[in-house]
């Protein structure tokens, strides 16, 4: 017996999981894996930038330029500064105050190595939707200069489900109370698809 | 062309569990590194040439995704190999030997010898799925068979 045939024979004892083929099956059927690549990095995004501390890199040796965002239903002007996939954002919110902010993130190329993310898909992440829980208890998503008030929006199981419209169309969202939320240029995420 | 998930997953889901184990050494983080292969596979919608280049595609993507899980912060990696190998049915004693042997190679070997014994890729293609240097593959070989044959002696043949 040969090198090759008797490795072959000691390997094929290694099986992969059904689960994880049933799990992938169940998603696409479901309409769950809707990312085109883009969508894909700011899946990546979203976690990091959920690690995003407050504090401001003020010359981190980045291209720094002007930038109009919308941040809570007001398109503001804001200082944005780019570097190896890190990014610290400044801008002067509706009460005058300067606020800052960094985060940063990881987009995946077709071969599943990690490249940091560009400042287009940082932008892309920067302009998605924003759910607040204020003090006084009621919730808000903003999305560009939408607001909308969704406090008694959420059914028996916490969820509720919201559509945005945008020059590209619409945006379904789904949002668990206090849990995250996902959004899709197709259909409703479903809420088992995240967190 | 391309396959479907399910079928992609049937024709070389071992094998992708396979070369990822390679890696990891670890049974959850390898079904990892296969589910995330494949949810690329899905969502990157790429077109291939034939079956023989999406088994390369999907190698190369398993490995690597393998690679980010063991060298990730939060890697579980909850049991051992050597706890593994225990649930495993070999078909005799001396194919229990080599795979221990292989897990007890250094990493960059394990894939080399993986790739070469189980998929029987040449070097050539070897360096095309590690994106590395025909040289290098050939010295890892190399470095990764003198190791084997001193752990494993004559059950080892110098056949290549």
């Amino acid at each position: 017996m040969t090198n090759k045939q008797r490795y072959q024979r000691a390997f094929s004892t290694l099986h992969a999981s059904d689960d994880h083929v049933m799990e992938v099956s169940a998603m696409k059927s479901a309409g769950k894996i809707r990312f085109n690549k883009l969508a894909a990095v700011c899946a990546a995004l979203i976690l990091v930038l959920g690690l995003a501390t407050v504090a401001y890199a003020a010359d981190v040796g980045g291209i720094q330029r002007s930038i109009q965002l919308w941040i809570h239903g007001d398109q503001t002007d804001a200082i944005l500064e780019v570097e190896s996939g890190h990014y610290s954002l400044t801008y002067e919110d509706a009460a005058g105050n300067v606020s800052h902010q960094s985060g940063g993130g990881v987009a995946f190329n077709p071969d599943g190595t990690e490249r940091p993310a560009t400042e287009e898909e940082l932008l892309e992440e920067l302009n998605s939707p924003d759910v607040v829980y204020e003090e006084n208890g009621t919730v808000w998503v903003y999305y560009c200069n939408q607001k909308i008030e969704i406090t008694d929006k959420f059914d028996d199981q916490g969820v509720c489900y919201v559509q945005l419209k945008d020059g590209e169309g619409v945006l379904y969202m789904t949002i668990k109370n206090q849990n995250g939320y996902s959004t899709s240029r197709h259909s409703y995420p479903t809420p088992e698809s995240f967190n | 062309m391309r396959l479907s998930v399910a079928e992609a997953f049937q024709r070389y889901g071992d094998r992708l569990f396979a070369a990822a184990f390679s890696i990891c050494r670890n049974q959850m983080d390898a079904d990892d590194a296969v589910q995330d292969a494949l949810i690329k596979y899905h969502t990157l919608g790429l077109d291939y040439t034939d079956e023989t280049h999406i088994k390369a595609w999907l190698l190369r993507v398993a490995i690597n995704c393998a690679k980010n899980i063991s060298a990730s912060f939060w890697r579980k990696n909850t049991v051992a190999w050597e706890e593994y190998m225990d649930e495993l049915a070999f078909e005799a004693p001396e194919d229990n030997r080599l795979f221990e042997a292989v897990m007890r190679l250094p990493q960059k070997y394990r894939v080399v010898i993986h790739l070469f014994y189980y998929e029987e890729y040449s070097i050539r293609e070897i360096a095309e799925i590690l994106r590395c240097r025909e040289g290098t593959v050939k010295s890892q070989l190399s470095r990764g068979r003198k190791l084997l044959k001193k752990m494993l002696m004559e059950e080892w043949n110098d056949d290549e």
